[in-house]
């Protein structure tokens, strides 16, 4: 190995090195997943459905009967996930007040 | 430059292999106070991967430039006289040089989502995880075992051996980098997927975050199979775009399961079904990935891509065997988390739809596994090598494509969950009564009108699936069209815009939907381009000067034929007038060209291409006898479909890459609550 590539091969190693070891302060570790935050995608999930319904029908996809069926089942699914979302979140809201 | 090279290489291979260790350790210990500086050593590591590997990459290409013969993988795959792109593909060129650009790839895509670890932090740690344990095999591989710096021995050589003659054409600079992205891409929603697996994530938020990567690399693996089969079609000369060889079929399989995924996944997204069998797909296109590799690596398929045949496939087995093992551990270990929210309600629903979808694509990937595999099993079998060819595939895939066409017609329609009688007779009569309409009007017209037109389905099977193909797309292309005229209408009618207008808002609302109604458009086009081979003609001919040869409507007069020699190369070619209904209306030069440095012969077809048919001329060589050139003739009816479908399917890619412009309903962000028991399941 000549000098040049010698240095190079140096110089690279050095600045590997500083990233990766040369670290901030404060590192970003970002929220923890909890079945709340689950439960609150799935009722976007759910939600969604529920606009992709609407607009279907609108465009005349489906007969009325279908429409009425499909939507009562979509919301009774949300009205399950607020229900829990809605005891989580009490349940969350206690937690401190036990532990003052 | 070499050792510059081989430094970066094994820099690169240390840091992975920290990356994978520190990660593993972080995320082990991750209640200890230490832990999140070591993960983000080992995210940082993992980053510098990249540099390495492009470093590495960088001092192969610049040698390339450099015409550097004493490093032998240079020696055998470039030459001086060749030109500067060509000097470029030098890279990708011979199995070192891909593997080393495979792994550059990789690192590309590790890069991007280190980067952008702020999304999940936790989850993508795991995915990096993932990605470093890969990312180890490939460095191990271009370390020891194809390492592209190996220098040669004896006396500095004063030229190349020069690259491949079949490479040297334009698109084989960016058919391997596309491919690559493919194979390479399909990493990142394994690496995510096992990530989200070993962690029991809960919900289904990993697969909106993959959703992106896994669309941009089903996007380049499309782009780099088509770009594979057009440049087969220009340059082997055989007439073709898709022969059926083991290496074109290594690049279907992922392609076929990846889109399996694709459509799949919905499922899992709107009704939190087909867990299990969405993680088994995200593995499966990953493993058929590196599987193809294998196979073409390996030596143990032939294959007329001859190139790149070593030990090297042991190292792929035992890499299948391992990340097979790794998968179906923590697939057991965790399977009780990828428990389905929902069932299936009817067999007359979108869910159906996209469950017989999948079942439709994974038989495709196993008849195309299995013809290409059987001369191994019939070797082990019977002692003997049977090589199944194209009409084996052609007369099983054929029908599960028709049967794929229908439910790419059926599935946009069908409602979720279920979906009546009178839902059906509603949307779906007019469509079909368009594709009738279609087919009545290919079987009355008369056959001189030329391809597709005149069919007889009663005279050859052959005609009856063109006929079958072409009906359907009308089929898809009425569905489609159905599905923009009824949301257009219903936007149009709220705001007052004109249907143009509401139709390119409804896109723009639901860019995922539309652009995937588009790919669905692009298929379809591609899908009549196949089926127009149904009526291919060919003819081969002697041809002196002014000798006259007829194929279909196309008449053709030898006016030359002469010999030329660059530094590169010494050619030969015809200089042929087109005639069609007496009037001149083309010039074609057939070439052969004898490459210097390689010692090898290759063929460039003249192709005159309109949207009806393709007149391609191959010059096949001199008759010893006569000093003249014998040339091939076909007629290859709508070969031009296959490649406007293609820039169909691209559009409609980026279209649905694209964020929807607005939601209709917003939902409050979610307040963090942090006293919640993290929970182990999504159910």
């Amino acid at each position: 190995m000549n000098i040049d590539a010698f240095l190079i091969c140096a110089l690279v190693t050095v600045g590997t090195y500083y990233y990766v070891f040369h670290l901030p302060g404060r590192l970003y570790l970002g929220p923890e997943k909890t079945r709340l935050g689950y439960l609150r995608e799935r009722k976007e999930a759910v939600y969604e459905n529920l606009r992709d319904l609407n607009f279907e029908y609108s465009a005349g996809k489906m007969p009325e009967a279908d429409y009425v069926s499909l939507k009562s089942n979509l919301q009774d699914e949300a009205a399950t996930l607020l229900a829990e979302i809605a005891r989580l979140e009490a349940k969350a809201q206690q937690t401190p007040d036990r532990k003052r | 430059m070499a050792a510059i090279g081989s430094f970066a290489l094994l820099l690169a291979l240390g840091l992975s292999v920290y990356s994978f260790l520190a990660g593993i350790f972080a995320l082990i210990r991750q209640h200890d106070e230490s832990s999140p500086r070591i993960g983000e050593t080992a995210r940082r590591a993992g980053v510098m991967i990249f540099a390495a590997v492009l470093l590495a990459s960088l001092v192969l290409v610049v040698s390339a430039f450099q015409d550097n013969f004493t490093i032998a993988y240079i020696f055998h795959h470039s030459n001086r006289a060749l030109s500067l792109p060509y000097k470029f593909a030098v890279l990708w060129s011979g199995q070192e040089g891909s593997l080393l650009f495979w792994s550059l790839l990789l690192a590309a895509y590790g890069f991007v989502l280190r980067l952008r670890y702020k999304t999940d932090p936790r989850l993508f740690a795991y995915a990096s995880v993932v990605i470093a344990g890969v990312q180890i095999f490939f460095l191990l591989l271009v370390n020891f075992a194809a390492n592209p710096f190996g220098l040669l021995g004896g006396p500095l050589r004063a030229d190349g051996s020069g690259l491949n003659p079949l490479l040297q054409y334009p698109e084989m600079v960016i058919h391997p980098p596309m491919l690559y992205l493919g194979y390479v891409g399909f990493t990142v929603p394994f690496a995510f997927a096992l990530g989200a697996l070993i962690m029991r994530y809960p919900g289904e938020k990993w697969i909106h975050i993959t959703r992106r990567w896994t669309m941009v690399t089903w996007g380049f693996l499309t782009c780099g199979i088509f770009l594979g089969a057009h440049w087969a079609y220009s340059v082997l000369g055989w007439g073709g775009y898709w022969g059926w060889d083991p290496v074109e079929n290594a690049s279907l399989m992922p392609w076929l399961v990846g889109t399996a995924f694709l459509h799949s996944v919905m499922m899992q997204e709107k009704r939190g079904m087909l867990k299990v069998w969405n993680m088994w797909l995200v593995f499966a296109t990953f493993w058929l990935s590196i599987l193809g590799t294998f196979l073409t690596r390996s030596g143990i398929i032939s294959s007329v891509h001859a190139f790149a045949q070593s030990s090297i496939g042991d190292w792929f087995a035992w890499f299948l065997a391992i990340s097979l093992a790794v998968f179906v551990y923590f697939f057991f270990k965790n399977k009780e988390h990828l428990r389905s929210e929902h069932k299936l309600e009817s067999l007359v629903s979108r869910e159906s739809s996209f469950l017989f979808n999948n079942l439709l694509f994974m038989l495709a990937c196993f008849i195309v596994l299995w013809g290409t595999w059987f001369p191994k099993i019939s070797e082990l079998v019977q002692g003997n090598k049977v090589t199944v060819g194209p009409p084996f595939y052609n007369r099983v895939n054929i029908p599960v494509a028709l049967l794929l066409l229908v439910l790419t017609a059926v599935g946009p329609l069908l409602a979720w969950r279920k979906t009546s009688l009178e839902s059906l007779k509603r949307n779906f009569f007019g469509p079909t009564m368009g594709a009738i309409a279609v087919a009545i009007f290919l079987m009355a017209t008369p056959p001189s009108w030329g391809s597709p037109f005149g069919l007889r389905p009663w005279q050859d099977m052959t005609y009856f699936y063109s006929l079958m193909a072409i009906s359907l797309c009308a089929l898809v292309t009425f569905t489609v069209a159905s599905e923009f005229y009824r949301g257009g209408k219903v936007i149009s009618n709220k705001t007052g815009q004109g249907m143009f207008a509401s139709m390119v808002q409804l896109t723009h609302r639901n860019t995922r939907r539309y652009g995937g109604y588009i790919v669905h458009f692009g298929v379809v086009v591609v899908i009549i381009g196949i089926a127009g081979a149904a009526f291919n003609q060919d003819k081969e001919q002697e041809m002196g000067y002014g000798d006259k040869a007829t194929i279909g409507p196309y008449t053709l007069v030898c006016r030359s034929y002469t010999q030329d020699d660059k530094a590169n190369y010494a050619s030969e070619w015809a200089i042929m007038e087109v005639y069609k209904n007496g009037h001149m209306i083309d010039t074609l030069t057939p070439e052969r060209r004898f490459y210097k440095a390689s010692q090898q012969t290759t063929t460039l077809p003249a192709v005159r291409s309109t949207l009806a048919d393709d007149l391609y001329l191959v010059y096949e060589g001199q008759n010893p006898d006569t000093q003249k050139p014998i040339l091939k003739f076909h007629l290859n009816p709508l070969v031009m479909w296959i490649w406007m479908g293609v820039w169909i399917i691209l559009a409609g890619t980026i279209l649905a890459l694209i964020p929807n412009a607005q939601a209709a309903v917003r939902v409050p962000a979610p307040r963090l609550v942090e006293h919640a028991a993290p929970v182990a399941t999504g159910d």
